[in-house]
């Protein structure tokens, strides 16, 4: 349990949710995709505050799951908003404001 | 024994994330997302933030996840329609990540020896800074949490 086991865990996990934000249309699962790649982030902070002995990245960590949970009670809103409207979570149903 | 539960458990959540990414259904999808976030909940135990693993299992597994699937269950999942697989968002998709995961490599390969140390931080550990040196920024992600719940009721209410 090297610290360059927490990169691979930590780098994989990033492209898949990465994948995810690219090649998915569905709102929701766009979501999902969004929340590895905080998931990611907080991996490799985990580790190296375990590595330097003391616990700032943990409290980070405790900061980005505050950050995560707003992210998705707003999104959430907005995402329930546009269904109203549009009857769809497409993304390509919402290409209105595109240039 | 902890580095058998890391290498499970992490692999385990790599699996669960693959399959919330790729699944066609968005509940199952959802399902396996909770079950890589316990399972990274595991992972942050066997690395003896034990603070962490519970918050984690609890927020993300209890909080967020429901979340999502109870905002699921409010929308008809059959006008969902079929999402398009085009070759093209398919082939950038798969290139920029594959550049992201080998160069975050390239960047952890220095990190390669050394290993974990084996102590316990639980919220007797975790109290002294989070209340001490990061109070203001504890106060203010309490302000966040309180315009996010406001902001959400806000745009989620229906218009008369």
């Amino acid at each position: 349990m090297t610290p360059f086991d927490f990169f691979i865990l930590s780098g994989l996990l990033f492209a898949v949710g990465l994948f995810g934000v690219i090649v998915r249309r569905n709102v929701i699962s766009l979501f999902f995709s969004l929340e590895l790649l905080l998931n990611s982030a907080n991996v490799l902070l985990v580790a190296f505050s375990r590595l330097h002995g003391n616990l700032f990245g943990e409290v980070f960590v405790f900061f980005v799951l505050a950050v995560a949970a707003a992210e998705a009670a707003v999104g959430l809103a907005i995402v329930v908003a546009l269904y109203r409207y549009r009857k769809s979570v497409n993304t390509e149903d919402f290409s209105t404001l595109r240039w | 024994m902890r580095e058998v539960f890391f290498y499970l458990f992490a692999f385990l959540s790599v699996v669960f994330a693959v399959v919330s990414v790729t699944h066609r259904n968005v509940i199952k999808g959802g399902l396996s997302l909770l079950a890589s976030f316990v399972a990274l909940g595991a992972v942050y135990f066997t690395a003896g933030a034990e603070f962490i693993g519970i918050v984690q299992v609890i927020v993300y597994g209890g909080a967020i996840v429901v979340l999502y699937l109870f905002t699921l269950m409010t929308m008809d999942l059959k006008n969902f329609g079929k999402e398009p697989l085009r070759t093209i968002s398919l082939a950038a998709g798969g290139a920029i990540s594959l550049f992201l995961l080998f160069s975050i490599l390239y960047a952890g390969y220095r990190f390669y020896g050394g290993s974990i140390p084996a102590t316990v931080s639980g919220a007797k550990e975790l109290a002294l800074p989070l209340f001490y040196r990061f109070l203001l920024p504890f106060e203010v992600v309490s302000v966040l949490l309180l315009v996010a719940t406001v902001g959400a009721v806000a745009v989620g209410r229906r218009e008369e």
